[in-house]
């Protein structure tokens, strides 16, 4: 099947080119597991920051835009050890579900209705983006959380100079800059409010994008000790099955919903702003 | 990749989990020896599975299947596979997840700076609209389930 396209001629060839990734991977895990974890109250919540996010920060000024220890190639490289290095983390939130599996299946109706939540995103964020001043932009932009697939979907969909494919890039590099920060930070405001049961809190951090549901799960577990196995039992269930429904939940309800909100929206909501306006103007010209 | 390749990458993977548990938590290394051998070995079979498989599953999705396969109640070694698991620190496999997150965005920060402040309300939006969207429909059908 995948015969053709291996990445690397050799192991060794592999060794020789990702060498320095893995020395800087260790060197940033001494660094952030010995800074630990630190927790600071908010409200009525905690706002926790954990290694991941120093060894997150560490790891952007590595990049050929700062310290230019890496180049282009290599962070390449870094971007296919990503998925790697997740799935021991995936497996062991798997073990914990099956360890877990009578709260899971007695959470089953919850855990396959809430996937339908995942389009909240369009409901929230589109009228907001077209009161910006986004046009088609803002169809990219909204449909999803925008991570990898769903790139690859809207360059797939609409050709990748258009404006959906460049409003989905835009959240995706923002949203890998600072989502694994604000994900967990808003998963430990929302269950500072008291008002959501801490299974709800688990299930709806799975959104299909493994390093967001794991800063929520980890913000969880932590402000919600007594619960941290369900929590992240159901959270693996919950990101699996957005990990297989994801692309179909954007192709078959987000992606027409986006654009048949916008048809109904734009021509209001995009226009009352001054921002809107001239995004109208400047499409005209073109 | 080779499976050679997958052995060595999740291998690895392995000492940065063993070395986050050690520094982050205390945990000898031969603690968590036996945890983090059942994480590779199921995140291996996972990789094999995605390769012979020709469904178009992520490889996360065998992972995590497998994983529930191996401690569900009907799994003969779900005790040990739970209790050796349970050695290892939620966080500690994550530390080494994000250094190359960073580095595979870190090409990107240019562009990020570029975004100006409009992106990202959207973007925390996006974040915020996906998550609690999930959150309401979940608190509702739980209690209208009757299982909370």
């Amino acid at each position: 099947m995948k015969k053709a396209g291996y990445a690397y001629p050799s192991l060794f060839a592999r060794i020789g080119g990702e060498w320095k990734l893995y020395l800087l991977a260790f060197i940033f895990i001494l660094i952030a597991d010995s800074i630990g974890q630190i927790k600071i109250p908010v409200w009525k919540g905690t706002f926790i920051i954990f290694p991941i996010f120093y060894a997150l920060f560490l790891g952007i000024l590595t990049g050929p835009n700062t310290l230019k220890i890496l180049d282009h190639q290599k962070v390449k490289a870094a971007s296919g050890l990503v998925g790697v290095a997740i799935l021991p983390f995936v497996a062991k939130l798997g073990i914990n579900a099956g360890a877990n599996l009578s709260v899971v299946i007695s959470a089953g109706p919850a855990l396959l209705l809430q996937e339908f939540g995942n389009l909240g995103t369009i409901l929230l964020a589109m009228p907001v983006a077209l009161l910006l001043g986004l046009k088609r932009e803002a169809v990219g932009a909204t449909h999803s959380i925008n991570r990898e697939t769903n790139l690859a979907l809207m360059q797939d969909m609409f050709g990748a100079d258009s404006p959906e494919a460049q409003g989905s890039l835009s959240v995706y590099i923002v949203g890998g800059m600072v989502g694994t920060i604000y994900f967990g930070f808003m998963a430990s405001m929302a269950a500072a409010t008291g008002v959501f049961h801490p299974y709800a809190l688990g299930m709806a951090s799975g959104v299909g994008a493994g390093i967001l549901m794991s800063s929520a799960v980890a913000a969880l577990s932590e402000v919600l000790p007594a619960y941290a196995d369900e929590i992240a039992a159901l959270a693996s269930a919950s990101e699996t099955i957005s990990g297989i429904d994801g692309i179909y939940m954007a192709i078959f309800i987000g992606i027409p919903l986006c654009n048949w909100l916008y048809r109904k929206l734009e021509p209001t909501l995009g226009r009352i702003t001054k921002a809107g306006r001239r995004g109208v103007q400047q499409a005209e010209r073109k | 990749m080779r499976i050679k390749e997958w052995i060595f990458v999740l291998a690895i993977a392995g000492l940065g989990m063993m070395t986050a548990n050690f520094i982050g938590f205390d945990v000898a290394f031969l603690d968590s020896l036996p945890g983090v051998l059942v994480l590779l070995g199921i995140a291996l079979c996972a990789a094999g599975l995605s390769a012979v498989i020709p469904l178009k599953l992520p490889t996360v999705a065998y992972c995590s299947i497998l994983g529930l396969l191996c401690a569900c109640p009907i799994s003969p070694i779900s005790g040990f596979v739970i209790e050796a698991a349970g050695k290892i620190n939620f966080t500690a496999p994550l530390t080494m997840v994000g250094a190359f997150a960073g580095m595979s965005i870190s090409n990107q920060l240019k562009s990020f700076l570029k975004q100006g402040w409009k992106l990202i309300v959207i973007t925390i939006l996006v974040m915020t609209g996906t998550f609690f969207g999930s959150l309401c429909i979940a608190q509702v059908v739980l209690q209208l389930t009757s299982a909370i």
